[in-house]
């Protein structure tokens, strides 16, 4: 193993790169930037046999990566914030027609007032659009996730987004051990499913009836559940194949006996496991529940998860406007019905505010004596 | 066609009978854009791959589990035919697959304006795709309502008084683009559009394709008419027939000058147009030939 | 039970020739008379492709005419007569051949 020092950028150019895309489609933004520029080096360098189309847009960006796999072909894009909204259109229509497109979203927040800084506001705002949305704590996890992405996508046919922050990880250095393309081809073989075949034609995406619409949406929805045990069959590969264990779509940190549990996803989830470490020392029995998985969500999982446990607090770097945080509304619906805990949702670090391990800390402290108070969704760090 | 170094020019009856677009689609009457595919299809060919942004004619292209195309068919998002195009290209090249025609196939709207953006930037890349603007003057497949290619007076769905700006001349943007092969057609001349084709075909590069494509309902002519009215656009010069080949510009047919009002008072689209107005088109038609006077 | 689809949403090429939707609202349709001369114009202008050369002559589809007189219109020779599909004051349409 040999580990180099990359950003998460870098880091999701290099698993572009090992899964061997066949066409690349972008069109610049900040953060997501440096992820494009790398592959474009790659491509230059001769490293990496891959076409690339500079769109005019990041509407067409997506359009180019969702033609290309109509045709057949591996593709990847990279985008975040304004660029995945304007992309929005494009990407249910790429899940619609069920290609495995894989995309790296370096989340930032969404315009107005304008920012430049990380939040997971953009990511939330294609909850529904049927993509696989898997987030990552660090830049070694970007890579695997987005080899694995392609195996995930390729077996559902469906796309998957592969989250990381931007800055926090987009642009800060980590040490990544870059896997062997020897290993990677073991483990992530290209069989080619083209829908526009030129050799067996057929009609894609015609007017559909009412007759039909909604089995298409079925079975689509029935491919995204069916996802959740393809994402665990394949971080288990993974981790055979590369010794790294991500534990699929939801991972339990010191759970077996917390009482008190911290439910997060994305950067937050690294800060997270040095919290837990500090309450753990001081004697307090707390543990993390890291959301790998966002779309589709590991209710059950996290029930299971949850199950013993008196307090839960979920950090929420998104705010959906009148309703609480996404990740938020998501931990209350698995657990209604099920077990009467209490769930305190914080809404943090929205817009790049710094949101350090120690507010974390004071978050779950501020958590259980709120809980007594109300079970509504509150800010911290104003 | 060369036949033994002799440039020979084709006759119907070079063009294959084969229908690879057509039988049993869903268009209205005498559909001018059901037309242009069917004629566009017999030099295209089998090892073609077609995208469709939404418009009338993605819609009478197919239901469910049926379509009206032999080849492969794509009905794409309103705004991004030219970039799955692109695509769909690079995949092919990925794939060593050489000898497929990819064309995007959109409507005026999906062309001039929603499709505006990915059809500039395709045509900037130089992408080797042939896209190709259908042109029935409305956004007829949401009931006709103007737009940019909607020529000044015609009465629209949302314009019932008549349009007040003139139609943007897409052919001249697109030469504009410095791509190699630029061309007007129409279904009337169903030769020189086949010829058009080949040579977009033939091109590698980006090639653009403008075909009027009359439509009965939004135009308010008999369903017969269809090609009978691009035919007078043709001949009274509201319509020029030219090719753009590496920016040198060629007229593909003359017309004979028949009276613009000719052409204008068969729709009724232009049954309000005054006196004025008509002589006002029929200046324009003449100063862009360069003549004194229509006869 | 949802109903079994392909993964992506598609259609068989060429499939809509099997059931065409024209010929339930056509209201005419074209008689090829002896005139032809087979100059083809006729099947370029058909938005449906219903006309052909068969057998040296240019037959007309029933089954994908929608009747829109186009290629009547278009015949150099006037060669082709449109046909109404409906007889009585009120258009009464036979519902198959030979059926009212
Ligand atoms: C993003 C988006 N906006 C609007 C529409 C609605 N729409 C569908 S087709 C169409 C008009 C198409 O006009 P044109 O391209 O001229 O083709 P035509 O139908 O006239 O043949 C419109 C407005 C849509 N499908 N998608």
């Amino acid at each position: 193993m040999s580990l180099t020092l990359l950003t998460g950028s870098e880091a999701a150019a290099y698993g572009a790169m090992l899964a061997r895309i066949e066409v690349l489609a972008y069109y610049p933004i900040t953060p997501a930037f440096p992820a494009m520029e790398r592959m474009n080096k790659f491509i230059e360098d001769g490293e990496m046999n891959t076409r690339f189309i500079r769109a005019e847009g990041d509407h067409s960006a997506l359009a180019a990566a969702l033609g290309a796999s109509l045709a057949g072909s591996r593709t990847f894009t990279v985008t975040n914030s304004q660029g995945l909204l304007y992309m929005t259109e494009v990407a249910y229509h790429t899940a619609g027609l069920r290609q495995p497109v894989v995309m790296a979203v370096a989340n930032r927040a969404l315009s107005a007032p304008h920012s430049r800084f990380p939040e997971q506001g953009d990511a939330i705002s294609q909850d529904a659009s049927g993509w696989i949305q898997l987030f990552c704590e660090n830049n070694q996890e970007v890579l695997d996730t987005i080899l694995q992405a392609f195996k995930v996508g390729e077996t559902c046919r469906l796309p998957v987004m592969v989250n990381y922050e931007g800055y926090i990880q987009s642009h800060t250095q980590e040490e990544v051990d870059v896997p062997q393309l020897a290993k990677v081809d073991a483990f992530l073989p290209f069989t080619r499913v083209s829908a526009l075949d030129i050799n067996n034609p057929q009609g894609i995406n015609t007017v559909t009836s009412p007759d039909l619409y909604m089995d298409y949406k079925y079975h689509q929805n029935d491919a995204m559940s069916q996802a959740l045990e393809v994402i665990n069959n394949v971080a288990a590969e993974f981790s055979r194949d590369f010794g790294r264990d991500w534990s699929g779509v939801i991972e339990g940190y010191r759970m077996d006996d917390a009482d008190h549990a911290l439910v997060t996803m994305g950067s937050t989830v690294s800060d997270g496991r040095i919290v837990i470490d500090a309450l753990r020392a001081e004697g307090k029995k707390a543990g993390l529940v890291k959301i790998r998985s966002f779309r589709p969500f590991p209710a059950a999982a996290m029930r299971a998860m949850l199950k013993k446990v008196q307090y839960v607090t979920v950090i929420d770097k998104n705010i959906v406007f009148g309703s609480g945080g996404a990740l938020g509304n998501e931990t209350k619906a698995a657990l209604y019905g099920h077990l009467s805990i209490p769930v305190k949702n914080y809404i943090c670090g929205l817009g790049g505010r710094d949101f350090r391990p120690d507010e974390l800390k004071q978050v779950m402290a501020l958590s259980e004596e709120r809980a007594k108070q109300t079970t509504e969704y509150e800010w911290f760090g104003l | 066609m060369r036949k033994g170094g002799e440039l020979v020019k084709m006759t119907l009856k070079d063009l294959p009978q084969q229908d690879l677009f057509g039988p049993g689609n869903a268009g209205c009457r005498g559909c001018g854009a059901a037309i242009a595919g069917r004629q566009a299809m017999k030099v295209l060919g089998a090892r073609t791959i077609i995208t469709m942004p939404a418009s009338c004619m993605a819609t009478l292209s197919g239901l469910n589990q049926k379509t009206a195309w032999s080849i492969p068919f794509y009905h794409t998002l309103f705004e991004i035919a030219p970039a799955v195009s692109s695509g769909i290209r690079a995949s092919l090249e990925a794939q060593g697959i050489k000898d497929v025609n990819v064309v995007s196939w959109a409507g005026d709207a999906g062309t001039a304006d929603i499709g505006f953006q990915s059809l500039s930037g395709a045509a900037e890349r130089n992408d080797n795709i042939i896209h190709v603007c259908y042109d029935n003057e409305m956004y007829m497949n949401t009931g006709g309502q103007s737009g940019s290619q909607t020529p000044i007076y015609a009465m629209t769905s949302n314009q019932q008084k008549g349009k007040r700006t003139g139609k943007k001349d897409m052919l001249k943007i697109m030469v504009a683009h410095d791509v190699g092969y630029v061309a007007s057609a129409t279904i009337s001349h169903p030769l020189d559009l086949a010829e058009k084709f080949k040579k977009a075909a033939a091109h590698d590069g980006f090639s653009y394709i403008h075909i009027m494509a009359p439509c009965y309902r939004g135009w308010n002519i008999p369903t017969d008419q269809s090609v009978a009215t691009a035919r007078k656009a043709v001949e009274s010069g509201f319509w020029e027939l030219y090719e753009v080949v590496d920016g040198k510009k060629t007229r593909t047919h003359e017309p004979s000058f028949i009276p613009v009002s000719e052409y204008l008072m068969s729709q009724g689209r232009f049954k309000n147009l005054s006196t004025e107005q008509v002589k006002e088109i029929q200046d324009a038609v003449n100063s862009h030939f360069g003549r004194k006077e229509a006869k | 039970m949802a109903k079994k689809l392909p993964i992506v949403p598609s259609a068989k090429a060429g499939s809509m020739a099997e059931a065409p939707s024209g010929i339930i609202w056509r209201e005419q349709h074209p008689v090829i008379g002896d005139k032809c001369n087979q100059c083809l114009e006729c099947i370029m202008f058909c938005p449906e492709g219903a006309l052909k050369l068969e057998n040296g002559k240019v037959a007309v589809s029933l089954e994908l005419c929608n009747g829109c007189g186009t290629c009547a219109f278009e015949c150099p020779q006037k060669a082709i007569t449109m046909v109404l599909e409906f007889s009585g004051d009120r258009g009464i349409f036979p519902l198959k051949e030979g059926k009212s």
